[in-house]
């Protein structure tokens, strides 16, 4: 499943003044309106169940019934789409109302801007020896001491290549170059949402760069350059998967680097779409359980993160009906069928002996960052002109 | 004597009204507007007043971002889409009022608005199946033995497809009322003066149309400007056009909404975008009052 954002909470003062929660609280009652709706009402209150804001899929009975029956609990979501969102939703709640936080990982960064997030310490987090190496060095959700974290990584897969193997070679599938050759002019499909597409033009100029979002002006002209040849290929731009899927069904478009839309194509009896990661790297999107910082259950908070790291419920978290995704814990594996597995790449890589399919395509894959030297908006500026161009 | 409109109770009466439009449109309004001229600091928007954005957005119109083009393509789409659409409600509405029998308007006109009683998003996926590559009319067409495929698929006919079936029942309702209250008489005195069926229409219902047309077509146009489902969804976000592969403004709106922590500069693209809907809502208000006084002389 690929995510878009939306925007920004505040909730304490700036340096600058009064901020957005400020104007919220003291006046604004359209907004106030607006935005009243995503209160909990007052009668959940008073049962004190957890609440967490998370992507779709953690809501589901199968994930969470194990948890509510152990610790005599209900938890309540609040199911956002999108980062930007997430956010959002936060900003419009009273301090407290929300425990945990699934958020995507390189949105740890806004959060801790914000105050909104704990750092806790990695001790006692016993399934963390089963986490697969590359999500062990919890970038970018490292906390400011030794051993502390903001957010321990539960669910995760890639912007790779998703493609139509009737249209489309394995091998071609392996580059991102060829996306570029003439025959697909008008044929591919992509995710609208600069993050991911610019991450993987960063790659496929620089491959292997382990920090593909920390790049320097001239990369990042590389990286514009490379999307201006890719834009006559783009055929259409969708803003979830549906649509793009969609469109490599109907025979519109014959790829697109939006991750493993083959998955759901695959479990609707379509066995002609596969989807890999390119040699030069490809974008890892991943999430991580995050604790409130103004939450009053922190400790169950920190119970159900642990939850979270099982293998058993990160098997049924990421073979959800919301969505199919990987979790971290390689120990998953022993919890599904065969047909799961081979699905989901938990299977031996027949190129790679002693490796599974899903631990090399984690090898080759980076995590989705922020922009890290140029402004946010040099980068969306460039997709901006990309997309109109 | 005091009348019942000197009366001040008739002050309570204008409250629902007030409310309405204070609360629902004028704070939401002045809100974004105020919001356009905050700014950000670590990924949090802050009051103020500032025209960074404007002069952001607008040193990028026609480089960079580029949102000068996109806001063409709108232009484009939107008055292309309000001929089209008002043009085929007109002919509905015509068709009604007049080649229908009166007993069985009311029906007639139920059945003509019925597209709008489902979901927007429903139909568009509807005419994704419909146009797509795969889809309905090129099964068809490759059954006939044509090899000739119909690729409307991600280009702005697509999406003006989509725009006309959203608008059509609103339309056909505005100008169903307008040809309705066109007095029968002036036609059958044309047709007994002499007049042809053309004449008749051309002389007499078509002048008479002009403010149902005008207010249809004004309306259409400033629906068609803020939508981006119809562009994103068949348009496929950047469809091609007569001006080339670009997205419609309300569509870069909700990429760059969605893109990164900047309500403010959001909000300061979204303000332009009223400024244009509110002026082809006053020149298409000014058309229909002239049109109106022309009518009435």
């Amino acid at each position: 499943m690929t995510k878009t954002p939306i925007d920004p909470r505040t909730t304490a003062t700036t340096s600058g003044g009064v901020t957005r929660r400020d104007v919220l609280k003291t006046g604004a009652a359209t907004a106030a309106g607006v935005t009243s709706f995503l209160y909990f009402p007052r009668s959940a209150a008073a049962a004190e169940p957890l609440r967490v804001l998370c992507w779709p899929g953690y809501e589901e009975r199968d994930v969470i019934e194990q948890f509510e029956d152990t610790h005599k609990v209900k938890v309540e979501f609040k199911i956002y789409i999108g980062g930007e969102q997430m956010l959002q939703f936060f900003a419009q709640t009273r301090p407290g109302t929300f425990d945990a936080i699934i958020s995507d990982a390189e949105y740890v960064t806004k959060l801790k801007a914000q105050g909104a997030i704990d750092e806790f310490p990695t001790d006692g987090f016993d399934q963390l020896a089963n986490y697969h190496p590359k999500f062990l060095d919890f970038k970018p959700t490292m906390g400011t001491t030794e051993g502390s974290v903001y957010g321990i990584p539960t669910r995760f897969s890639f912007y790779g290549i998703s493609y139509n193997t009737d249209e489309m070679s394995a091998e071609e599938a392996g580059d991102w170059h060829s996306l570029l050759l003439p025959k697909y002019a008008g044929r591919l499909g992509m995710f609208d949402w600069y993050l991911p597409n610019m991450g993987n033009a960063s790659l496929a100029i620089n491959p292997g760069n382990p920090a593909p979002y920390e790049i320097s002006d001239d990369q990042l002209a590389q990286v514009r350059d490379f999307m201006m040849k890719l834009r006559p290929q783009i055929g259409m731009f969708g803003s979830s998967n549906q649509p793009i899927a969609q469109a490599l069904l109907a025979g519109d478009i014959v790829a697109s680097p939006t991750g493993d839309l083959d998955i759901d194509l695959k479990l609707a009896g379509y066995d002609n779409f596969s989807s890999t990661i390119p040699k030069q790297g490809g974008i890892r999107w991943q999430e991580v359980a995050t604790v409130c910082k103004d939450s009053s259950k922190k400790d169950l908070a920190m119970e159900w993160v642990k939850y979270m790291t099982q293998p058993d419920v990160q098997s049924r978290l990421v073979y959800t009906k919301a969505f199919k995704a990987r979790g971290p814990n390689m120990k998953i594996v022993e919890y599904w069928d065969d047909e799961q597995a081979a699905l989901l790449s938990y299977v031996p890589d027949p190129d790679t002996p002693g490796k599974m399919l899903v631990e090399t395509l984690i090898d080759r894959s980076m995590p989705r960052g922020l922009p890290a030297n140029q402004p946010e908006q040099a980068w969306i500026d460039i997709y901006n002109e990309f997309k109109t161009a | 004597m005091k009348t019942p409109n000197d009366s001040p109770i008739k002050l309570l009466f204008l409250a629902p009204l007030v409310i309405w439009i204070g609360v629902m449109f004028l704070a939401p309004l002045l809100f974004l507007l105020w919001v356009g001229f905050w700014h950000i600091e670590a990924y949090r928007a802050v009051p103020g007043f500032s025209l960074t954005n404007y002069a952001e957005i607008f040193s990028s119109f026609f480089t960079g971002s580029r949102y000068g083009w996109a806001l063409l393509q709108s232009l484009w789409v939107a008055g292309t889409t309000a001929i089209l659409a008002t043009a085929f409600a007109y002919a509905t509405a015509l068709a009604l009022a007049f080649a229908v029998p009166p007993r069985l308007q009311r029906a007639a006109l139920l059945f003509a608005i019925v597209p709008f009683w489902s979901s927007y998003v429903l139909r568009l996926y509807a005419w994704q199946t419909i146009l797509s590559g795969n889809g309905v009319i090129n099964s068809l067409l490759k059954q006939a033995g044509l090899s000739w495929k119909f690729e409307v698929i991600y280009t702005q006919i697509a999406t003006r497809i989509g725009l006309v079936h959203y608008l059509a029942p609103i339309l056909i309702v505005i100008l169903y009322v307008s040809v309705l209250s066109i007095d029968r008489v002036l036609i059958e005195a044309a047709r007994e003066l002499g007049c042809t069926r053309w004449q008749v229409f051309t002389r007499l219902i078509f002048p008479l149309s002009r403010f149902g047309l005008l207010t249809a077509g004004s309306f259409a146009v400033i629906v068609s400007l803020g939508d981006a489902l119809s562009g994103n969804l068949l348009g496929g976000g950047a469809g091609q056009s007569i001006l080339g592969k670009l997205p419609t403004y309300a569509s870069m709106i909700m990429s760059d909404y969605s893109s990164a922590t900047n309500l403010p500069r959001t909000s300061a693209l979204a303000t332009i975008l009223i400024v244009v809907m509110v002026a082809a809502l006053v020149a298409g208000v000014a058309l229909a009052t002239a049109a109106r006084r022309k009518v009435s002389q």
